[in-house]
């Protein structure tokens, strides 16, 4: 335990010092919700319609930003070899790390999506619906970015190979994230099985992806 | 064992009893990091086995190693001090062995400082001390005296008389002359 905590504590305070903590994502995440209005026009109802599905896709690549540097960084510092020789599961401390970085990173995206979701007109119910799915979404999204990562890491423009595998991984959270808030929108009662479901995708996540982010860097570091 | 296509080291044979010490010197190229990073248990050998107490790399590695490859595996923004106290967390070794490591290095007074402030040698001392930390029988060192200067030589070599001392070892790569006395020397070239 102490050994998970330490790693966790470690994660959350590089990201603050060396990568701006939670402000990358939230800013990119500011941004896209910011620009896709003027792209889509001022009609009062669609904007209410299509928010939902904006919010949700904007946080999807806003999470993506960081996943190159988690695991990146210790491939060229030789920190992922030192990971190996610890007398710890390889996946408990990976699953710890990439949840210490989130956790220092990703807290602002429920709270913007709330924000935002009222901006684009959605009911206050509605939207803070959509910020529970985000924030239901956030450990399968950091843990797919983190296992993309894991898989990129050491690679030049591993940027690209992270959106290549990621970004199909996260489809099914993007659908029931969106559908939390679209479902709530529309006042149906199956909003409820869209955040019960988003939380089971985000929970399986948690009891899978470690093994397989541990295999990448066992991979990535032979 | 082979890196790629290239056929880097065949029919090697050695065993390590406690107190013992082995550099492996060789022209760049001829196999020493990859020898290492089989012990260590991060690639596997395309023939032959490796045990440590009968038991395979990839198992009783973490127990029984410590590992400093060609990065010190230090992050810039971070203080020595935080770096020395997570890697003692992290080995589940009490903290209060950081100063003792540190001084034995003459890096203490380096302490507060962030990784990317201090000088490649000190940089490796700050490595070492890691080493020393996470007191483990076999150290595993890659160009341990690369960037260090006359006197961190003698550190490390004093560091690695009294591991030897206590029972435990030491393989390390090098291209300088390290005096160990006694150090059995292997020359991967000439296999």
């Amino acid at each position: 335990m102490r050994v998970l905590t330490a790693i966790f504590a470690r994660e959350a305070r590089l990201a603050w010092a060396g990568g701006g903590g939670a402000a990358g994502p939230a800013a990119f995440f500011l941004a896209a919700i910011t620009l896709a209005p003027l792209a889509i026009g001022p009609a009062a109802d669609l904007l209410a319609a299509v928010a939902p599905g904006i919010l949700a896709f904007a946080a999807l690549l806003s999470v993506l930003q960081s996943a190159e540097r988690l695991f990146g960084d210790d491939f060229s510092d030789g920190t992922l070899d030192l990971y190996l020789l610890t007398p710890t599961s390889l996946a408990a401390l990976c699953l710890a790390k990439v949840m210490g970085q989130a956790s220092a990173t990703l807290w602002p995206l429920p709270l913007i999506g709330v924000l935002g979701g009222l901006m684009y007109g959605l009911p206050p119910l509605s939207a803070l619906v959509l910020g529970a799915a985000l924030l239901a979404a956030i450990p399968a999204l950091a843990l797919i970015a983190g296992f993309a990562g894991a898989l990129a890491a050491g690679i030049k423009r591993g940027g690209l190979l992270i959106a290549l595998i990621a970004t199909p991984m996260m489809v099914p959270v993007l659908i029931f994230a969106a559908g939390a808030g679209r479902t709530a929108f529309a006042g149906d009662e199956r909003a409820v099985a869209n955040l019960l479901l988003t939380l089971a995708i985000s929970l399986g996540t948690v009891a899978l992806a470690p093994f397989g982010i541990a295999a990448a860097v066992r991979g990535r570091s032979g | 064992m082979s890196r790629g296509d290239t056929v880097l080291a065949r029919d090697l044979t050695f065993e390590l009893s406690p107190g013992e010490a082995v550099l492996l010197t060789g022209r760049n190229g001829t196999g020493k990091t990859s020898l290492l990073r089989a012990l260590a248990g991060f690639i596997e050998p395309d023939a032959g086995a490796i045990t440590l107490n009968d038991e395979s790399p990839a198992n009783a590695a973490p127990d029984f190693m410590a590992w400093l490859g060609h990065a010190d595996g230090l992050k810039s923004a971070e203080t020595v001090r935080a770096a020395l106290r997570f890697w003692a967390d992290l080995y589940c070794e009490p903290r209060t062995a950081i100063m003792p490591a540190l001084r034995a290095l003459e890096v203490d007074h380096l302490i507060d400082r962030p990784a990317a402030r201090l000088s490649r040698g000190q940089q490796r001392r700050c490595g070492l001390a890691r080493i020393v930390l996470a007191n483990r029988p076999l150290w595993l060192l890659d160009e341990p005296a690369g960037p260090l200067d006359g006197e961190g030589r003698a550190c490390l070599a004093a560091l690695v008389a009294a591991h030897r001392a206590r029972g435990g070892m030491v393989i390390a790569a090098t291209h300088q002359p390290l005096d160990w006395p006694g150090a059995h020397s292997l020359d991967m070239g000439a296999i």
